[in-house]
C-alpha cells in the first residue's frame, strides 16, 4: 500500500501543496499530470529524496515518513532510466540485487544477456528503460514508482516496455505508482488515476470514474473533455425513454434536465438544482444525417461548423442553434456520411453520457 | 536515446560564410598577435635557457632541491585541497541554502586578492604573534622560512581553483544517479563513493591538475612566508636580482617546461572522455 496524507513538499518556488491519495497493496495507480504538475516531485517525495515539510507516507503499514530512502523497499525508474555510465549492463542490474541469482534472473527476464557486458551508452531507449525496469526489480522491491517511464520511447518500444511492465505487474502483484502526462497510458494500465495539477490534487478514485465523472469542469478539461456547458440543473419527473438504458444502476441518480444556451439537454445526476456544468466526450456524440427512431432524447439537429481529422478519427463541430456540439466519428465514416462543413446533421448521445459537475 | 547536447548543435553554413574577406583578415590578424603575445615570450624563453637548464639540473644541487621542493609542496597543498576541498564543494553543489552564493563568493576571493597580500594576510593569522600562530608552534609548526609555510601559501592561493572544479565536476552528475543508488540500497555515502565519484572522476581530477600546477607557479605568497628554503619560482626570482637575466634563464626555463606536464594531462583527460 502506498499512503500520501497531507503531503505538502517544497522546491525552490514550486509546491506540492496538502497532497493525499492511498494506493492499495497489489493494485496499478496513475498519477496524470501536465508537465509541471508535480508528478516526479511527488514520486521522490514517497522514495524520500525530498524533504517534506509536512505530511506523512506510509509504504504497507510503515509510516516511512522519516525513513531513509534506501530502507524504503522500493524501486524507482526515471523517464530517462539513469543507467550508471560507468558501469556494464549486468553491473546496472546488478547494482543493488537482492542476490546474484535473482541479478541474473531479471537479465535473462528481459533478455538483456545478449548486451550483458555492453556499455550502457550504447543501447536503445527502449533497452535502457529495460536496464532500468530489471536493476530496480532485481532488488525485489514491494513497490514500484515509474516516472514517465514509456515517454521517451519510439512508439515501438513504448509497446514493448508497457507489455513487460504489465506482465512483471500481474507476476508478481507489487504496488505500483506510475506518472505520466498520456491520460490514454493511465487508462491502458491503471487501477486508480491520480489527477494532479500545480501541486495538487484534482480528483483521485478509479480511470472509468474519473474519465467519466471529472469532480470539477476543470478536470474535465483537463482530461481532454471536449464539450463542457455551462448552464443550469433542474430535476424533472418525467422519465424519458433512454433513461432505462442507464448502465445497469451504476448511474441511478435523478433525472435532471440542464439548460444551456437555447439547449436543454437531458441527463442523470444527484447534482444539487441551480448552476453548474454539463460534460460530454466527443466519442460519445453520434452523427446522423437524418434523426434517429430510437429512444435517445438527446438529438439535436445543427449545421456542421468544422472537420478536423486526426488519424482514423476526426473531430466534427455541429453548430446547434448557437451551441457547438463536437462529435469523434471516424474518419471513414465523414467520408461514407459525406459529411462536410455546412451540410445539415443531427447530434445524438445518451443522457447517461453527460455528467453533471 | 540521444539527448541533445550543446556540442551537438551547429551553425548554419549561411552562418560561416556570412563574414567578409576583410573581416576574415582583420579577426585572423588580431587572433595572430594575441596567440603571439602569449607565445612569444614563453618559446624565447626556452629557447633561450631551456637546453642550459636542463643542463644546470644535473650539476646545479640548489636548483634541484628547490623543483623537488616545489613539487612536494604543490603536492602536499594539492593533496590537503582534495581532502578538504571536496566535502565543500560537494555540499555546496547539492544544497541550496540562503547563505551559498556568499559561501561560494568568500572561497573564491583568494584568487582575486594580490598575492603578497594573501602572504601578508597569512602571515598575520599564522604568524608567531597571532594565537593561531602560537597553537601552531606549539603542536611545532612553523609558518615562516618552513616547508609547512610554503604548502599554507600554496593551498591558500590554489585551493579556491581545486574547489571551484571540483562544484563544475559534480554539477556535471545529474543528481537522480545517486537517486537512483539511493532506491538501489545505498546510503548517502556509498552512493557517493559509488557512483557520484566515479562519474566525476575526470573532474575532479583536471580540478586537482589545475591547482597544482598553479600551486607550482606560485611566487608572491611564498615569498612573504618563506625564502628559504627555495621553491623554484623563488629561485629564479634570487638568481635574477643576484645574477640577472642570464642567470634566472635556466631556472625560469625549467619552470615553463614543468607547465607542460600538467597541460598534458588536462589533454590526456580530456582525449580520454
Amino acid at each position: 500500500m502506498i499512503g500520501v496524507q497531507a503531503l505538502t513538499v517544497r522546491l525552490g518556488d514550486f509546491t506540492l501543496d496538502n497532497v493525499s491519495f492511498t494506493v492499495p497493496t497489489g493494485a496499478y495507480g496513475v498519477v496524470i499530470g501536465p508537465a509541471g504538475a508535480g508528478k516526479t516531485t511527488l514520486l521522490e517525495s514517497i522514495a524520500g529524496l525530498l524533504p517534506i515539510r509536512a505530511g506523512a507516507v506510509r509504504l504497507g503499514d510503515v509510516d516511512v515518513t522519516r525513513v531513509a530512502p534506501e530502507r524504503r523497499g522500493l524501486g524507482l525508474v526515471y523517464q530517462h532510466a539513469y543507467l550508471f555510465p560507468h558501469l556494464t549492463v549486468r553491473q546496472n542490474v546488478a547494482y543493488g540485487a537482492a542476490d546474484s541469482a535473482l541479478a541474473d534472473e531479471m537479465t535473462e527476464r528481459f533478455g538483456l544477456h545478449l548486451v550483458g557486458e555492453r556499455d550502457v551508452r550504447s543501447l536503445s531507449g527502449g533497452e535502457r528503460q529495460l536496464v532500468a525496469l530489471a536493476r530496480a526489480l532485481a532488488r525485489r522491491p514491494d513497490i514500484l514508482l515509474l516516472d514517465e517511464p514509456f515517454a521517451a520511447l519510439d512508439p515501438r518500444s513504448r509497446a514493448a516496455v508497457r507489455r513487460e511492465v504489465r506482465t512483471i505487474y500481474f507476476e508478481r502483484r507489487c504496488t505500483v505508482l506510475h506518472v505520466t502526462h498520456d491520460f490514454a497510458e493511465a487508462g491502458l494500465v491503471g487501477d486508480i488515476a491520480i489527477l494532479l495539477d500545480k501541486g495538487r490534487l484534482l480528483q483521485a478514485g478509479e480511470p472509468t470514474d474519473v474519465f467519466r465523472r471529472p469532480a470539477t469542469p476543470y478536470v474535465a478539461s483537463f482530461l481532454g473533455a471536449e464539450n463542457i456547458y455551462l448552464g443550469t440543473a433542474r430535476p424533472i419527473r418525467a422519465i424519458t425513454p433512454d433513461w432505462s438504458d442507464a448502465a445497469e444502476g451504476q448511474f441511478a441518480e435523478h433525472p435532471l434536465a440542464f439548460d444551456t444556451g437555447s439547449l436543454t439537454l437531458y441527463a442523470l445526476g444527484d447534482a444539487v438544482p441551480g448552476t453548474a456544468h454539463a460534460v460530454l466526450r466527443a466519442e460519445d456524440v453520434s452523427l446522423s444525417l437524418e434523426a434517429l427512431e430510437s429512444s435517445v432524447r438527446n438529438q439535436f439537429r445543427g449545421h456542421i461548423v468544422e472537420i478536423v481529422a486526426a488519424g482514423a478519427l476526426s473531430k466534427v463541430t455541429v453548430n446547434v442553434s448557437g451551441t457547438p456540439i463536437i462529435a469523434a466519428v471516424t474518419t471513414r465514416a465523414v467520408q461514407e456520411l459525406g459529411l462536410e462543413p455546412g451540410r445539415e446533421v443531427v447530434a445524438s448521445f445518451k443522457a447517461t453520457a453527460i455528467h453533471i459537475c | 536515446m540521444t539527448l541533445p547536447s550543446a556540442s551537438g548543435t551547429r551553425a548554419p553554413s549561411a552562418w560561416r560564410s556570412a563574414a567578409s574577406p576583410a573581416a576574415t583578415v582583420v579577426s585572423a590578424t588580431l587572433a595572430s598577435l594575441f596567440l603571439l603575445f602569449l607565445v612569444a615570450p614563453l618559446v624565447g624563453l626556452v629557447g633561450a635557457g631551456g637546453v642550459a637548464g636542463v643542463r644546470q639540473l644535473a650539476g646545479d644541487p640548489e636548483l634541484r632541491a628547490a623543483l623537488g621542493l616545489t613539487l612536494l609542496t604543490a603536492t602536499a597543498a594539492t593533496l590537503c585541497a582534495v581532502l578538504g576541498g571536496t566535502p565543500i564543494a560537494y555540499f555546496l553543489e547539492r544544497r541550496r541554502f540562503r547563505a551559498r552564493a556568499v559561501a561560494i563568493a568568500v572561497l573564491d576571493l583568494p584568487l582575486l586578492v594580490p598575492h603578497p597580500v594573501a602572504g601578508i594576510a597569512l602571515l598575520l593569522v599564522l604568524g608567531r604573534g597571532s594565537p593561531l600562530g602560537t597553537l601552531l608552534l606549539g603542536a611545532g609548526l612553523r609558518v615562516t622560512g618552513s616547508v609547512f609555510g610554503i604548502v599554507c601559501a600554496m593551498f591558500f592561493v590554489a585551493a579556491p581553483l581545486y574547489v571551484g572544479g571540483a562544484r563544475e565536476a559534480f554539477a556535471r552528475v545529474d543528481r537522480r544517479y545517486e537517486a537512483v543508488a539511493r532506491t538501489l540500497g545505498d546510503n548517502a555515502w556509498r552512493a557517493f563513493r559509488r557512483v557520484t565519484l566515479p562519474l566525476s572522476f575526470r573532474g575532479l581530477s583536471a580540478a586537482a591538475i589545475v591547482m597544482w600546477a598553479r600551486a607550482v607557479s606560485e611566487f608572491g605568497a611564498i615569498v612573504v612566508l618563506t625564502y628559504n628554503p627555495k621553491v623554484a619560482s623563488v629561485l629564479s626570482y634570487d638568481r635574477f636580482t643576484t645574477l640577472g637575466l642570464p642567470g634566472a634563464l635556466p631556472v625560469a626555463a625549467v619552470l615553463v617546461v614543468l607547465a607542460i606536464v600538467p597541460l598534458a594531462a588536462l589533454r590526456a583527460l580530456r582525449h580520454d572522455a
